[in-house]
């Protein structure tokens, strides 16, 4: 066992003083006076006061929180220092938060749509009619044998939720559980697991580590785990003896690549090929890790199969077609930057780590996303650093107690078999969701009875979301559970406002530090409309379905199921919420080979691969699942290379709506730091205020451009312009960027709404508008980044 | 004596807006319409900008060879501070601790000091503060009375200048609270706002005078500088310069 560091044995023995000390910590730690203190005459005392933990939602990094209660009103947020992912600090979206539950545009009860769909004409209703409505309406569809036409799409939606929601569609009878993982994260968990055989996320010891590659990964903006990255890459710099190094890999350099210690323009969507000639360049000059390339990996010499057959491997594969000079014409990266990078790269083994993207980067519409993912992932591999200190971990979490059996029942389990409403698994053969191919698919013909909306506002978030106010007019009963009247809940025949963050129960797995943990997102004040948890609401819709789909909830509320489900972490409810979060800190390296390396670290996802503790540098499972297409229809899925080519990973000619010569530029939706990935942040003024620091502007949106290219297009800094693809334009201001490639764009993402609230509405515009709104044929993935305008002045 | 000072190490600094926020949070800070942010009237004591590059320097050139930086900027709390100087009621002060405070029911608006002060971080209300609805239910209660009425995250009127306290009342507090133990005031019990909720841990805080303290060490830094050194306004935030 790794002996623990100093750090990580201050958390432990934070952990072990008892909650007692602990608490008293929280209490000094938000400044909070105790009850009867201020006696000195300066300071007034303030009221009854009090601290509660919880966890933030405004991005999926899962902060801790600290909220300071005085007289039951919610008048500061804190970060939680006992909270392993963001210890004490908070960024700007979870300090403004208490706009959120203090905002005035927030619905403050259940409420029926009485004019037609998007007339904004409701009546409020009770809890108890709205749930027997739902009720009604699934035993009807159950009635007519047709549970599978229920279908419930869902945004981030963390813990114990996730689950709750595929169980509740299992009791129904439907398989349309689709979560919004295809407009993000997909790309990423896939090349993990047609690599490393893991369907999840990888974690980064950015700690240990001494340099990073960093792909596209926005670390410290806009990324997956922003709070996380952002510790990790202060101590990586400043926290001990020797400062890593952090190349950014992005057409654009953003503040990620401001602050890293070199900037990488790359031509958009050709991350794989610079992946690969970095590869190239670690195999010829022997740096690669020859005992875990040999004893541990698959695929990297040539081999013949069980039949006999030869199959190319990965050496030969990038020798062959990826040298430095090659990848030079493709990337636009000079073939000694990719040889310098790799010296450094691999000179730093296993210490060194290529960073996957958590969100966008990548993502290139066609089915290189994937590749591109892949390759940065086999990075690791080619110089050992999977599963090494300072490189690559896989998330563990805490196990959590068994659900107790579904009941039998004949309806779910025919509708159960049917296909997915989004083709995930059919249309799509290696997706596991395709939540913006919904509208489409509906649209198509597919027939949807009941349609719920968690967490989820597709007419905004997703390309081309104007289907969907298509696809709606299809769907007899749409369900929205959103605190605010969003774009999607405008279409709805029922909303049923969430209480927000800052005032529900619900878990929260913490990611990205390998080891396992929870956190606690409790009340902090009283709700203060008549707002109901989802949780509670599909326990009560299936109580009242009656038997079979009640039996499966027998819980009185979500409170007393996650009390439930949580008893197995190692702590009692109490102390949980006391402390806000629990985890076993200090993450347990497996020795290559080893039970547990086969059974947590390598391969444990794979469906029809071996899982032999090999990691796969020829994707054995992607082998599985497309080795029987013939040429035509690996075409058709957007793979033009033949042979043992598409098992491995490779660059794949890019393909992109619009025409070179009339759209020359490449769009790019960029997320902030600021308003961050959900639209409600969008309704908070103070984060509007803030949200153009980079280029000096503040409630709007603006289009980045390299100031040389608008020299050339005789357009200066601050000119209007308009931002045309071949599926729409947008009118907005433009600034000059001189960290962007020329051939780039890019529009802040979060603004154009025509919904939510008053500061939200109407101010800037949406750039997913004129995105591509087609899927990638492939994985199902949203094809956020394949589009080209033309920017002219307006 | 005590001289309390912030080091913020731009090396660690990304540029979030976590302090600007947390900030705004503590001190009661209004929002402002959009129509008066744009003409530069939005306060924010902690404000986070790009840094303006010099031309003349090799790494803001031409892309690709870019380089943007960022700074955080809270008041200097100066120890020659230019913004006393030219008030003519005496509402700006220095205090014993060496943090310049500001007397709201003295101040008369006339606003020598924000054009004195060179760092551009005294801030006017031009309109009456006003959170709209609910929202002006998170505003922080406390108090705090002193030579200085009104000091603190009360809610300042129209036509008042405000600025950065170090989060006084926060000292105010530490201070209550070792009173109500019956200890002696601990130095690392008080922490402005920003300092707490830096996402990068870059800033720290402390005693100047003390000379084993976090802030005097990281002073002696070779990346230590202050902004306008030149102008001999003698900044206690000290900042450490990238790479």
């Amino acid at each position: 066992m790794k002996p623990l560091s100093r750090r990580q044995f201050l958390k432990v023995s934070a952990t072990a003083a008892g909650t007692t000390a602990v608490v008293g910590g929280l209490q000094a730690a938000l400044n909070a006076t105790p009850v009867g203190a201020g006696s000195s005459g300066w300071l007034t005392p303030v009221g009854e006061e009090h601290i509660v933990t919880s966890v933030c939602s405004l991005c999926p990094a899962g902060c801790g929180l600290l909220g300071r209660v005085v007289d039951g009103k919610l008048v500061k947020l804190e970060g939680n220092p006992m909270h392993p992912v963001n210890q004490g600090s908070l960024c700007p979206k979870g300090q403004a938060a208490p706009e959120l539950l203090y905002n005035p545009d927030r619905l403050t009860g259940p409420m029926r749509r009485t004019g037609d769909r998007g007339s904004g004409q409701w009546e409020l209703v009770s809890w108890k009619e709205a749930i027997n409505t739902i009720a009604q309406k699934l035993n009807d569809l159950r009635a007519a044998g047709h549970p599978e036409q229920a279908a419930f799409l869902y945004g981030e939606t963390r813990g114990q939720m996730r689950p709750l929601i595929e169980r509740f569609m299992q009791a129904v009878g439907s398989p349309n559980a689709i979560s919004h993982d295809s407009l993000n994260i997909e790309a990423v968990k896939l090349a993990m697991l047609y690599t490393q055989g893991v369907y999840d996320l990888p974690a980064y010891d950015i700690e240990n580590s001494q340099y990073i590659l960093a792909f596209g990964a926005n670390l410290l903006e806009g990324g997956r785990n922003p709070q996380r990255t952002i510790i990790g890459q202060s101590y990586f710099r400043r926290g001990r003896a020797n400062r890593g190094k952090i190349v950014m890999i992005d057409p654009r350099q953003g503040i990620t690549g401001a602050k890293a210690d070199e900037w990488v323009p790359i031509k958009p969507g050709t991350d794989a090929a610079l992946a690969l000639g970095i590869a190239n360049v670690i195999i010829r000059a022997g740096l690669v890790d020859s005992d875990f390339i040999h004893n541990y990996s698959f695929g990297f010499e040539n081999f013949k199969d069980s039949k006999g057959k030869k199959h190319k491997g990965f050496k030969d594969f990038v020798l062959d077609n990826y040298t430095p000079k090659k990848v030079e014409a493709i990337t636009g990266v000079s073939a000694t930057t990719i040889s310098r990078l790799a010296g450094e790269f691999a000179g730093h083994a296993p210490q060194a780590i290529a960073m996957m993207p958590g969100k966008g980067g990548l993502l290139n519409g066609s089915i290189t996303g994937l590749y591109a993912a892949m390759a940065v992932h086999i990075l690791n591999a080619l110089i050992g650093s999977i599963d090494a200190p300072g490189g690559v971990q896989v998330q563990r979490y805490f196990p959590c107690a068994e659900w107790s059996p579904m009941p039998t029942d004949p309806i779910a389990e025919k509708g159960l078999a049917t296909g997915r409403l989004d083709g995930a698994g059919t249309v799509f053969p290696l997706g596991k969701h395709a939540y913006q191919a919904v509208a489409d698919r509906i649209l198509a013909g597919q027939t949807v009875g009941a349609l719920f909306l968690y967490d989820a506002n597709p007419v905004y978030e997703v390309p081309g979301g104007q289907r969907f106010v298509e696809a709606f007019k299809n769907v007899p009963f749409i369900v929205s559970f959103s605190s605010f009247m969003d774009e999607t809940a405008q279409y709805a025949d029922l909303v049923l406002p969430e209480p927000t963050f800052l005032e529900r129960w619900q878990d929260d797995a913490i990611e990205g530090l390998g080891y396992p943990g929870v956190g606690l997102r409790q009340p902090m004040v009283e709700p203060l409309y008549d707002t109901m948890n989802t949780g509670d609401v599909l326990i009560k819709v299936a109580q009242a379905m009656g038997d079979p789909v009640a039996k499966a909830f027998p819980w009185a509320g979500f409170e007393e199921l996650l009390q439930e489900r949580l008893k197995t972490i190692g702590t009692d409810w109490d102390t949980l919420k006391e402390l806000g979060a629990w985890f076993t800190p200090g993450y347990r390296f497996a020795r290559r080979g080893s039970k547990k390396w086969v059974e947590e670290v390598v391969g444990k996802d794979r469906a029809s691969a071996p899982r032999d503790g090999r990691f796969d540098l020829y994707s054995r499972e992607l082998s599985c699942a497309l080795s029987n297409l013939s040429k035509e229809e690996l075409a058709a899925l957007g793979i033009n290379k033949s042979g043992d080519a598409p098992f491995l990973p490779h660059q794949e000619d890019l393909t992109y709506a619009g025409d070179e010569a009339e759209y020359p530029f490449h769009l790019n939706v960029i997320t902030l730091m600021s308003l961050g990935p959900y639209s409600v942040a969008a309704n908070m003024p103070t984060l509007q205020e803030i949200s153009g620091m980079t280029v000096g502007e503040m409630w709007d949106s603006w289009l980045e451009m390299n100031p040389e290219t608008a020299r050339e297009l005789n357009l200066r800094d601050k000119d209007m312009v308009w931002v045309e693809s071949p599926f729409g334009k947008l009118k907005t201001k433009m600034r000059t960027v001189p960290g962007l490639r020329p051939d780039v764009v890019n529009l802040p993402h979060n603004q154009g709404h025509k919904a939510i609230g008053r500061w939200a509405k109407d101010r800037g515009v949406n750039g997913l508008e004129i995105i591509n709104p087609a899927s990638e044929p492939a994985t199902g993935l949203a094809s956020m980044t394949n589009t080209r305008v033309k920017v002219y002045r307006a | 004596m005590t001289r309390w000072a912030m080091v913020i190490d731009l090396d660690k600094c990304v540029a979030c807006q976590g302090c600007s926020i947390a900030c705004r949070f503590e001190n009661n800070t209004p929002p402002v319409k959009p129509s008066e942010a744009l003409k530069g009237r939005a306060i924010r004591w902690n404000d986070v900008f790009p840094f303006p590059t010099n031309p003349l320097e090799a790494d803001a050139g031409e892309y690709p060879e870019t380089k943007q930086r960022y700074i955080p900027r809270p008041c200097m709390h100066c120890e020659n501070p230019p913004c006393i100087k030219v008030c003519p009621v005496q509402a700006t002060f220095k205090n014993e601790e060496g943090i310049v405070q500001q007397n709201y029911a003295r101040c008369i608006g006339c606003r020598f000091c924000t054009v004195a002060c060179p760092y551009g971080v005294r801030y006017f209300n031009w309109q009456e503060p006003e959170w709209e609805g609910t929202l002006n239910e998170h505003l922080n209660p406390d108090r705090i009375e002193g030579p200085g009425d009104l000091e603190g995250p009360a809610v300042r009127p129209k036509g008042v200048v405000e600025k950065c306290t170090f989060c006084i009342q926060r000292l105010q507090k530490a201070v209550a609270r070792a009173e109500a133990e019956e200890r002696d005031f601990d130095p690392v019990d008080y922490q402005p706002a920003c300092v707490q909720t830096c996402t990068g841990k870059a800033r720290y805080f402390g005693d100047l005078d003390d000379p084993e303290s976090t802030v005097s060490l990281f002073e002696k830094s070779p990346r230590a500088f202050r902004l306008l050194e030149e102008v001999g306004t003698h900044p206690k935030v000290i900042y450490l310069r990238e790479g």
